[in-house]
């Protein structure tokens, strides 16, 4: 496992982002302060203390071969609201190089996410895959 | 339940980019895909697959379990479709076959 240390982030969660996302994700408007549920995700990623495009490079996994999500699994604790400010505390929970049918080698990146202020909100827990190319 | 998601958006794909800070060039260029072998057409961030189906489920979620078991490209046309099953909700995205399938669970598992 690594043990790259992700600095931390904060992502702001403006009333005119949820306002997109739910006209991209064809969601209904905005009950009062609660963003989207997809916010999880999009908070945890786009909030990480440096872009993914970093951690991949820090951590020696091919981004410009263009990694594609395994699964994700979200856990709310509260509802996200708009037009707040979110801390975003991630760590790696694992890392391993397998065989693949598709690339012929794949890394395995398994990331933790919270995102919380005075109390915890949500985590996103996600498995990236990123071609490796050789076993 | 079922909902169609058709015409799925490109330019809809930089704006998800931006939102998730992710600079993964096939989701903005065709170029990008079709060298990574996914094909000529842009590739939909998994989270906007995401979305789609809690759109179709509903907004007020404990927790999500979402297996990412294919891609999605721009102009493709979706079926989103979910039923209860005990105190989770299955949940699938199909454009043909499965791209996406969720467990959604409404309450703590």
């Amino acid at each position: 496992m690594s043990k790259f240390l992700i600095p931390d982030g904060r992502y702001l969660l403006t009333a005119a982002m949820d306002d997109r996302v739910r006209h991209m994700a064809r969601a209904p408007d905005r009950a009062g302060e609660r963003a989207h549920p997809i916010f999880a995700f999009v908070a945890a990623l786009g909030g990480l203390g440096l872009k993914i495009a970093d951690l991949s490079a820090a951590l020696g996994l091919a981004f410009e071969r263009g990694p594609v999500l395994a699964r994700c699994r979200l856990s709310y604790d509260a509802p996200l609201l708009v037009d707040r400010s979110y801390d975003v505390r991630a760590e790696i929970d694992d890392l391993q190089r397998k065989p693949s049918r598709v690339f012929g080698a794949a890394d395995h990146l398994h990331l933790s996410i919270r995102l919380r202020d005075e109390r915890p909100y949500s985590r996103a827990r996600l498995h990236i895959v990123y071609p490796a190319g050789e076993a | 339940m079922t909902r169609l998601f058709e015409d799925i958006s490109g330019p809809d794909m930089a704006e998800w980019c931006a939102l998730l800070n992710d600079d993964n060039a096939i989701h903005l260029s065709r170029d990008a895909a079709e060298a990574a072998g996914f094909g000529p057409r842009r590739v939909n961030p998994g989270p906007a697959n995401l979305a789609y189906l809690m759109t179709l489920v509903g907004e007020d979620l404990a927790e999500v379990d979402a297996r990412f078991t294919g891609n999605v490209f721009e102009a493709d046309n979706l079926t989103a479709e979910a039923e209860p099953d005990g105190d989770t909700t299955r949940a699938r995205l199909l454009r043909g076959e499965d791209v996406l399938v969720a467990a959604i669970f409404k309450e703590k598992p």
